[in-house]
């Protein structure tokens, strides 16, 4: 257009360049609303991103979420016959796994979000938000496939043994509690670990490195029985453990778990999260600009 | 009257494939440099990777079946039972991750300069020796720790030493064999790269590293033979230590199928090699 380079400042259409300014987290929030479009997109997206340009495709979905299962009872439930507290320890594998599930695929893809779309955020803008989001998202569908076998294998136990293992009653809202709060922490961890995954390469070698020990430090593959209980607070303080035994509670009666420590992991997911905004809007243009 | 060219693959032969890697020997000490180098480019760790790569998995694994679940470990203190049977599953495990990407990660060098393909996955896979110095370093250190401390040798004296050594040449060859193949698959099929991280976890599972072969149910002991893995890893334990069984026609067995694939691996290489490359 002729004449708008020639005196911007009295156009009315001239473009103001507005430097990146903290906008808080109200405006933000309200931000991801007004993209939520763009968060179903970006979901199938890192769902299709997965298995794109593999013979296997769509299976590998499944591969890699059932063969662990197969393999990992088998490994611990009859050659280290880790004690599983009266239910078979299959179905206490799987029972542990659901909530487990929900913070590890979660957390790690939510941690790719900003470089997996790297191409596409230098040339357009979005929500930075929205992104490990998405990932996330995609993360869901793991739990939610050993759910449905969590469901497989309930029935197969009532056929063989006569007994429903699981309870169905109002405890089963501790269990969807415990799996909300999981979910909440995996996306506050990468609110903080995308940033860093953003910039330096190793940082998705380290992610992936402390979730996998994560994992046994968490009382999934074992109960929190077999630990000591003088040390019992120490493996209360990872804030995985109260969801993970809460969830426990819910499905299985006879167990045993604890408000309190559920009420630690929820504030410590709330400052991670709170943290994890803040240090998220504050470092964003920064990293937009290394990447 | 005008020549005739005849344009074609070369197809040098097995025996023809392994004169030429020796006579480009020398490139083999730059192809590692180049691997170590990437390993740690752009990192923030650098170099601490190197230290905190042996050491921290094995502690946190020590702590959780030793420790917390008691796994059995055949008398000997459960840190070094599980630190053997690493240095060897690591042998294998991560040469076959550096073997695999050989191709891959020199494409540009091939893409420039000829040279025999087949020094690749050699050369490729010096960060998984350097990463076994270490390991052994760590195991010398922790042997000589409780030698001292139990007052006991668990170390054994004789000969049968030498079978420990075997398994674990054995190990590195099985995982050379596998990345003939893998790394010319590697360039077509992306489901190479993807799913081997997700076997190789599945597999360690598998091979009597955690846990010893004699707390397996009778039942399943003869399949779980049937991973080449199993039988190297117990040997290598039986031979450093005596403790547990030499399953010596199982690692015959092993053996002699190892020599195979390695041998119908440099084949396919060979026959691949033009055909792979000459596509990129």
């Amino acid at each position: 257009m002729p004449g708008r380079s020639a005196s911007p400042s009295s156009d009315p259409q001239a473009w103001v360049i507005v430097p990146d300014a903290n906008e808080g987290v109200g405006r933000r929030t309200r931000e991801v609303w007004q993209y939520r479009r763009i968060l179903w997109f970006f979901s199938v997206k890192a769902l299709q991103s997965l298995y794109a340009k593999t013979y296997l495709g769509v299976w590998w979905i499944f591969i890699r979420t059932l063969v662990p299962l197969a393999v990992g009872s088998f490994v611990f439930g009859s050659i280290m016959n880790v004690p599983s507290g009266g239910v078979p320890y299959f179905l206490f594998f799987l029972i542990g796994q659901v909530p487990w599930n929900c913070f590890d695929g979660p957390l790690i893809r939510g941690s790719r979000g900003l470089e997996v779309n790297r191409q596409l955020l230098t040339k357009l803008y979005v929500p930075r938000i929205i992104l490990p989001l998405a990932q996330m998202t995609a993360g869901v569908v793991e739990p939610v496939i050993i759910t449905i076998v969590l469901l497989g294998a309930l029935a197969y136990y009532r056929a063989s043994d006569g007994v429903w293992y699981v309870q169905a009653n109002w405890r089963l809202t501790a269990c969807m509690a415990s799996v909300a709060l999981v979910l909440a922490f995996a996306f506050s961890l990468s609110l903080w670990t995308s940033v860093w995954q953003a910039r330096a390469r190793d940082a998705r070698f380290i992610v992936r490195y402390v979730v996998a020990f994560w994992l046994y430090f968490t009382p999934v593959i074992y109960p929190l029985s077999v630990v000591p209980p003088a040390i019992r607070w120490l493996v209360y303080l990872n804030p995985l453990t109260a969801p993970v035994e809460t969830f426990r509670w819910g499905m299985l009666p006879g167990t045993e778990h604890s408000w309190a420590w559920f009420g630690y992991s929820v504030a410590v997911t709330f400052a991670t999260f709170l943290g994890g905004v803040w240090y998220f809007t504050r470092s964003e243009s920064m990293t937009m600009d290394t990447m | 009257m005008s020549e005739r060219w005849d344009v074609s693959p070369r197809y040098p032969g097995t025996i023809a494939t392994l004169a030429e890697v020796w006579q480009y020997r020398r490139l083999l000490g730059f192809i590692g440099d180049r691997a170590l180098r990437k390993m740690y480019r752009r990192t923030v760790l650098g170099w601490l990777w190197l230290v905190i790569n042996p050491l921290f998995p094995i502690a946190l694994r020590a702590i959780v079946f030793g420790g917390l679940l008691g796994v059995g470990s055949n008398g000997l203190p459960y840190f070094l039972f599980l630190l053997a049977g690493t240095v060897v599953w690591d042998v294998f495990a991560a040469s076959l991750m550096w073997g695999t990407r050989a191709l891959e990660m020199n494409r540009d060098l091939s893409n420039q300069i000829y040279h025999p393909r087949a020094i690749l996955p050699f050369g490729n896979m010096t960060p998984a020796l350097l990463n076994l110095a270490l390991k052994a370093a760590v195991f010398i250190a922790a042997l000589i720790f409780y030698t001292l401390r139990d007052d006991r040798v668990y170390l054994r004296g004789d000969p049968a030493l030498l079978w420990a050594g075997a398994a674990l040449a054995l190990a590195f060859f099985l995982a050379l064999a596998i990345s003939f193949f893998t790394s010319i698959w590697g360039e077509t099929a992306r489901d190479i790269r993807f799913g081997l991280g997700q076997l190789l976890s599945v597999w360690y599972l598998l091979t009597p590293v955690l846990y010893p072969l004699s707390q397996v149910p009778e039942a399943q002991r003869g399949w779980m033979l049937l991973n080449p893995l199993a039988v190297v890893v117990e040997t290598f334990k039986w031979g450093l230590f005596g403790v547990g069984e030499f399953y010596r026609a199982e690692f015959l067995v092993t053996t002699a199928a190892v020599l195979i694939l390695l041998c119908a691996g440099l084949t396919y290489f060979a026959r691949a090699e033009a055909r792979t490359i000459a596509d990129r």
